[in-house]
């Protein structure tokens, strides 16, 4: 089955649209009306007329992309209508600002789970669960082989893996936003009490958060590579895109990490290249997913964003809800 | 404590791309725990555990019936994870949280020599209650481990090599006097490891043991700049690479793989027996055609290789052939110290005194390698461009003033291979065909390994039968680690030799060559992963041609 054509909201040229509203949410090309559930890049696409999210969220795309967009702000909670279509945005803790999108339309309600997880992170607005009729859920790690440790479990071996190799300087590979303010935030917790240097793009991040409120530790950028020989011992945070290059032929003794939900598989682990793998996401694990599944008491549920298959078959199963696949409409 | 040590070593040996990190890593490992658990640990990181206990299959389910798991989905996990190990150890994440840890201070020795083993006397209801218990009183870090030398599975990116190295630094002794002694069926007990500790060293315990194997390497320009007079030029055989010992009368065949093999090939051992004289002979084992005086495909040899205890029958139709390269000891003197040419000379008298025998004549199963004599360079090259007509695969390039070392020693050996350009690659792609092979993984990717990783560096579509591509398509199909579309990302386990044309710099590929007309040439179903070529070879080649 699939979302039929008078839903909602429906799935069109790749992208979730309300028709009534006629409103797109993190569309991948230019339309009229905009809903961006957070400001990470692939959910972001420039030449929208309008653009509506929470104010964290317009806050860091603007620094990310410059204050030449158009965004209305909202809060968490506050409702506004268009075309008679309720819609309010509601924290999913992914990252600073990130949001699900409810819409109320004749006593009908939808929830966009947006990127969501339920995990700890001092660094944005815990997920709120939000009761719905129908749900669109995200579902990027919906395999049962995916289960996060507890973050601090997970930031005391990272602390561990840079303390146990002092000759050596710690690469540590991560999104620059959310991710990093996150580890930062964790890693300032453990044991470790050495220097943290952060790449520019993660240490506009951090500055970004600390102006919206948010305590993060400071760091040193990472500028010019003439200080090579002070980094051993210490920890540089990067995002993945500089791990493959000539970046990191500057460093010398260096050991690499990433820290991702992806570490999980070993495989993927050894194919990534980097010396170790960190298993942290900020999206939810395969019992996160159910548990929102549940909470949320929606009668009507579709996955995207991942192996929705796997995750539809097995509630279909259970015979609890009604799960439909989510196709494409052409 | 050992068991929890050994999967710390396992996580650290497994965390680390440096060759110098991980012998520090083993070298701690060794001085922290008991001879017994050592002893364990090199047999299991050497690969010589491949004993399958319980199959990944039986395994997953096993957990699915304890559970009350779907099995479906266990399997859709295992497609994305490519591992039964690995898969339900990460599965059991979700099952084993709290209980009581009876298991907890379990030694790698104690699991591996009575709680494992103990399993296959069991009926099958109790094994699987069995394994059940173990899971929920084994510490979670352990589960890997336990699930791994339960399906025969374990494997880490250790060498021999890397064993060795750690442990001759351990004790301030030659490399080569460790390879030796950790050559062939070394069995794990408290004497097997303080005999590789062992600080003096006895010859009568190393008797059965072939030397270390030395090897060639890709043949360079530089040598051109020699007299070719330097050289002693052979055919490059394209058969198992073997030694013979004979000593105090007993026959062993070891295959450069480190395996005894007498089982495989009895005539051999059988007609090696009659040789009055003790030896130790450095050479080839090929299928031979006895009319043609040339060797038969390798394919031949491969329905001898896994066979043990072959019919008449088969021994009629496979003959095979030990053609010898050298003599590395005589009646118990080791002569590997004196130069190559002096070898020959040595090696020559013996084979003919043993040939020209009346009785028990051995020159029906092995011969002596004849030697090439180009006039120069060219000439050589002449030679090489010959090899394909004597189904060799070129020439290998010996300086006659060298000694017998162990590994791949810089300067002695060439192999001076034939064109095409050949380098054995890893399979880690497939695609779907189309038109007649619609419906089959037909298009493959190959890689080359740089440090521990596979980069891609080709892809080809043809030169496999219609049997092996559906061999192939079967494994692809239950072998997938993930799907991409039509791409199927692979379990690299498989080996081709992939021939091309030419081979330049590119930058828009990853692996920073690009070759032309890429072709499978063979199924190297022989070779391990960790045999396959690296980039820096593939440069190496490239820097040879130009």
């Amino acid at each position: 089955m699939r979302i039929k054509q008078e839903d909602l909201i429906r799935y069109k040229d790749g992208n979730l649209y309300c028709e009534l509203a006629n409103i797109w949410i993190d569309p991948s090309k230019p339309v009229k009306r905009a809903l961006i559930t957070h400001a990470h890049f692939d959910h972001f696409t420039f030449g929208c007329e309008e653009y509506f999210s929470t104010y964290e969220t317009a806050i860091i795309l603007k620094e990310r992309v410059g204050d030449n967009v158009k965004i209305k702000t909202f809060d968490y909670g506050e409702e506004f209508k268009i075309n008679g279509i309720k819609i309010s945005f509601h924290p999913s803790g992914h990252i600073l600002g990130s949001s699900q999108i409810r819409f109320i339309f004749a006593e009908e309600k939808w929830l966009i789970s947006g990127d969501f997880k339920l995990q700890k992170d001092e660094t944005c607005k815990q997920h709120e669960i939000v009761k719905t009729d129908y749900l669109i859920s995200e579902c990027t790690f919906g395999l049962p082989i995916f289960k996060w440790d507890e973050t601090n479990k997970v930031a005391n071996d990272i602390s561990k893996w840079i303390t146990n190799s002092p000759e050596k300087t710690s690469l540590l590979f991560c999104y620059s936003l959310g991710k990093a303010q996150r580890l930062l935030n964790e890693i300032s917790q453990t044991n470790f009490k050495g220097n943290i240097y952060s790449h520019g793009s993660i240490y506009k991040m951090n500055n970004c958060y600390k102006e919206l409120g948010i305590d993060i530790k400071d760091t040193i950028k990472i500028e010019n590579k003439k200080k090579i020989d002070e980094l051993k011992g210490s920890l540089i945070l990067l995002p993945p895109s500089l791990s493959k290059g000539s970046y990191l032929k500057s460093f010398k003794n260096i050991q690499t990490a990433f820290a991702s939900g992806w570490m999980t598989i070993r495989a993927l682990r050894k194919r990534s290249g980097y010396d170790k793998g960190f298993v942290i996401s900020d999206h939810a694990d395969w019992d996160g997913i159910l548990e929102v599944v549940k909470k949320s008491e929606a009668k009507n549920v579709f996955f995207h964003h991942g192996d929705s298959e796997s995750l539809t078959k097995y509630l279909v199963e259970k015979k609890s809800i009604n799960v439909r696949f989510f196709e494409e409409q052409i | 404590m050992s068991l929890n040590n050994f999967s710390e070593l396992f996580a650290d040996l497994d965390a680390s791309n440096s060759t110098n990190n991980k012998i520090e890593v083993l070298k701690s490992f060794f001085l922290s725990n008991k001879p017994i658990d050592n002893s364990w640990a090199i047999y299991l990181l050497t690969g010589k555990s491949n004993k399958r206990f319980i199959s990944g299959k039986y395994l997953r389910n096993l957990f699915s019936q304890i559970y009350e798991y779907p099995q479906w989905l266990i399997d859709t996990c295992y497609l994305k994870v490519g591992d039964s190990a690995e898969v339900i150890t990460l599965l059991l994440k979700n099952k084993t949280t709290s209980r009581n840890k009876k298991l907890s201070n379990i030694s790698l020795n104690e699991l591996l020599s009575k709680k494992i083993p103990e399993l296959s006397k069991l009926n099958e209801e109790e094994k699987n209650l069995e394994i059940k218990g173990i899971w929920e009183t084994l510490p979670e870090d352990n589960h890997l481990i336990f699930n791994k030398i339960l399906t025969g599975t374990f494997r880490v990116g250790v060498s021999i090599g890397l064993i060795t190295k750690s442990i001759s630094r351990l004790i301030n002794i030659d490399e080569e006097i460790i390879s030796h002694r950790l050559m062939g069926n070394f069995k794990p007990s408290i004497d097997s490891y303080e005999f590789l500790i062992n600080k003096t060293i006895n010859i009568e315990e190393l008797n059965s043991k072939p030397f270390p194997f030395l090897l060639a390497n890709n043949f360079e320009d530089k040598i051109f700049k020699h007299s070719i007079n330097d050289f002693q030029f052979e055919w490059k055989y394209d058969g198992i690479r073997m030694q013979i010992i004979k000593r105090s009368g007993n026959v062993s065949l070891w295959t450069r793989g480190q395996e005894l093999v007498n089982e495989s090939f009895p005539e051999l051992v059988e007609k090696m027996a009659y040789v009055k004289d003790d030896f130790v002979l450095d050479g080839e084992l090929l299928v031979w055609n006895f009319k043609e005086k040339i060797a038969f495909d390798f394919s031949f040899l491969q329905k001898r290789i896994n066979r043990k205890s072959p019919t008449r029958s088969i021994q009629i139709k496979y003959p095979i052939i030990f053609i010898a390269y050298d003599l590395l000891e005589i009646n118990g003197r080791d002569i590997r110290e004196i130069k190559l040419e002096n070898r020959r000379i040595e090696l020559e008298k013996y084979f003919s005194k043993w040939h020209n025998k009346t009785e028990n004549n051995i020159s029906d199963i092995s011969k002596i390698c004849d030697l090439i004599s180009p006039k120069d360079w060219p000439d050589a090259l002449t030679y090489k461009e010959k090899s394909r007509e004597n189904n060799t695969e070129g020439l290998i390039i010996k300086k006659k003033t060298s000694i017998y070392s162990s590994g791949r020693k810089k300067g002695i050996w060439w192999k001076y291979k034939v064109d095409p350009m050949q380098l054995d690659a890893v399979l880690i792609y497939a695609k779907g065909g189309s038109g007649r092979r619609a419906g089959l993984y037909t298009d493959y990717s190959f890689a080359l390994w740089k440090d521990q990783e596979l980069i891609k560096f080709a892809s080809a579509y043809s030169g496999l039968t219609n049997i092996e591509i559906k061999e192939l398509d079967k494994w692809i199909r239950k072998n997938t680690i993930e799907k991409f579309g039509p791409v199927r990302s692979l379990k690299p386990e498989m080996v081709f030799e992939i021939s091309f044309e030419k081979i330049q710099i590119s930058k828009r590929h990853k692996s920073g060559i690009a070759v032309r007309f890429p072709r499978i040439t063979k199924w190297r179903k022989d070779k391990k992963i960790n045999d396959a070529d690296s980039l820096e070879n593939a440069f190496e080649l490239m820097k040879k041609i130009s």
